[in-house]
């Protein structure tokens, strides 16, 4: 069962043309992720990191390669999995507790259940009391809150987090990132988690996956052997600093470009 | 501007910024103001040359007093005293029989026009055209045609209403649908949403602003319509009472009908506003909340 990848990536690649030009963003990707386990994926922006999200969601079709769940090849990827955009992606004429529930609802489940279990997840989440309000009240923190509610109450086993944190203070990032960890462990999900911060990167994975500037090509993967539960960043800084060095040598050797990316 | 920015990031695409481009750039904002003052200095000299013919005209028939024009007050509310029965059995209720059901009509029409221009490429290259040209040919026109060919019915003046009200729900409504968010959805499509589910929790919901707009014009235009049809021919209804009494030089009964109007058109608008605050609730709550007023247009 373990050994079994419940997501798994072959040799995609994906070309765009774009007016007169054309742009490999993707070239050979190969991933497969094991059911639980928390990839990162980190590489300089334009990378074809949210990309590669695309295709798995079925937003897009690679030109090679292909893109398997659960061993066996689909007709239909869209709604596999759940996605979390770059973007919060509210629907702003919905209150909090209508938006978490979207997913049960594209699924025809009943909506009153649905909110029932919404209602239960919300004190998890850092939600409570905030049911009722619009996305536009809310604070980025909150929304971004919202958004991971969303795709977890989708309840699929495999969910994409694109930058989730990218927009926020440092305090509230880090309260997050432990904060998804204990979820993730709670739930038994497979996640692929994409970031620009390297140290985001090691503290939440088992596996880092780092891509070369475009075209994206998959450079180095790195097995994060930290134990776990991580209780904070600051408790593992050996080990967490020697990884962090490392995976910034190997993204200024991909990007041929000293300035990239956050090396604080 | 939409030209501009496609000419910068042409440009910047093809990572030289030249000295031709930065010709072309300056050579597109001399045009730009060049435009931008001929028709400023058009309208300053039509709007001149209008004052000047109100002012002359004045003068020519300064002979007539403001009383002759003007009822008093008094005047106005004896003659409501006169026709109130009349008034409130009769010509109200067919007034606001035929604004209701024209406007709930051009509703109804305007939305689906919006949405079939929304689904369908083709349909809006069809459809957008006709449109436009359904409003260029004066709608007066064909109103008066309905109504002497179809006579004194209620049906013609609701015919009337819906087309002085569909055009600006469904130009409203469309331009509401084609400003979603297209990351929105593409969200519910990544999540397994069919294009109906996208449409109807995206695409629609975020046309509601936008339609609202187009209702509330089409509310003033809708009273309007009705009245003007009247006006033409009917048995009932403030546009005949209006006609009456031009015909036998009541202006106190023409003010009344005129004011009985503007109320019902306010008060048209407020009921717009009203249900909009009751199904807009998001949209004016937060960064909008400091908004005031009922947002007559
Ligand atoms: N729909 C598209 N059309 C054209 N080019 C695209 C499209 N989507 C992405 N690209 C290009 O592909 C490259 C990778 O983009 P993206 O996957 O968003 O990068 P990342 O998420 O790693 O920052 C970029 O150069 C981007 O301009
Ligand atoms: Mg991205």
């Amino acid at each position: 069962m373990a050994e079994t990848p419940c997501l798994d990536v072959r040799g995609v690649s994906k070309t765009f043309r774009d007016g007169g030009q054309t742009v490999t963003a993707l070239e050979n990707v190969s991933l497969a992720a094991r059911p639980g386990e928390f990839i990162t994926i980190i590489g300089p922006s334009g990378s074809g990191k949210s990309t590669l999200f695309n295709l798995i969601t079925g937003l897009a079709e690679p030109d090679t390669g292909e893109i398997v769940f659960d061993c066996g090849p689909v007709r239909k990827r869209a709604g596999r999995v759940g996605y979390m955009p770059q973007r919060d992606l509210l629907l702003p004429w919905r209150t909090v507790l209508d938006n978490v529930i979207l997913g049960p609802e594209l699924d025809g489940r009943p909506r009153r259940e649905a909110r029932r279990r919404a209602r239960e997840m919300m004190p998890l989440f850092g939600l409570a009391g905030f049911e009722d309000a619009f996305p536009d009240t809310l604070s980025g923190g909150m929304r971004q809150r919202a958004a991971l509610l969303r795709t977890f109450l989708t309840d699929r086993d495999v969910l994409l987090l694109d930058e989730p944190f990218g927009a926020l203070d440092a305090l509230t990032r880090r309260e997050l990132q432990r904060w998804l960890l204990d979820v993730w462990q709670r739930f038994q999900k497979t996640i692929l988690f994409i970031t620009h911060d390297v140290e985001e990167a090691v503290f939440l994975a088992d596996r880092v996956l780092v891509f070369s500037a475009r075209p994206g090509r998959i450079v180095k993967e790195l097995h994060v052997t930290l134990p776990r539960p991580r209780q904070s960043i600051s408790l593992l800084s050996t080990e967490l600093r020697e990884m962090e060095a490392e995976l910034l040598d190997t993204l200024r050797a991909a990007n041929g470009d000293p300035a990239l990316p956050d090396a604080r | 501007m939409a030209v501009g920015e496609r000419a910068d990031r042409a440009a910047s695409g093809a990572g030289t910024v030249s000295a031709r481009s930065w010709a072309a750039r300056l050579g597109q904002d001399v045009a730009r103001i060049v435009v931008l003052s001929a028709v400023a200095g058009l309208m300053l000299a039509f709007f001149a040359s209008g004052v000047y013919q109100l002012v002359a005209e004045a003068r020519a028939v300064e002979n007539l007093t403001f009383e002759d024009i003007l009822p008093s007050p008094g005047e106005i509310l004896d003659a409501w005293r006169a026709h109130e029965t009349l008034l409130l059995d009769r010509h109200i209720p067919e007034t606001l029989w035929e604004t209701l059901a024209g406007l709930s009509m051009a509703v109804v029409l305007g939305v689906t026009i919006a949405a079939l221009m929304d689904f369908s490429p083709l349909l809006r290259w069809v459809l957008y055209p006709v449109l436009v040209v359904s409003q260029t040919i004066p709608i007066f026109a064909i109103a008066i045609l309905l109504i002497l060919v179809f006579g004194f019915g209620s049906g013609p003046k609701i015919t009337v209403v819906v087309l002085f009200c569909f055009f600006p729900i469904a130009l409203n409504t469309f331009g509401g649908l084609q400003s979603a968010d297209p990351e929105l959805v593409s969200l519910l499509r990544a999540m397994g949403a069919s294009s109906r589910q996208a449409w109807l929790k995206v695409r629609l919901p975020a046309a509601m602003p936008s339609f609202f707009g187009g209702l509330r014009i089409a509310a003033t235009y809708s009273v309007v319509g009705a009245i003007f049809g009247e006006y033409i021919t009917a048995q009932h209804g403030l546009g005949v009472f209006l006609k009456r009494s031009y015909s036998s030089f009541r202006l106190d009964q023409a003010y009344l009908a005129i004011i009985l109007t503007a109320a019902l058109s306010l008060l048209l608008v407020l009921l717009v506003n009203l249900v909009e605050r009751l199904a807009l609730r998001w949209y004016y709550t937060s960064r909008r909340s400091d908004w005031r007023g009922p947002g007559i247009y």
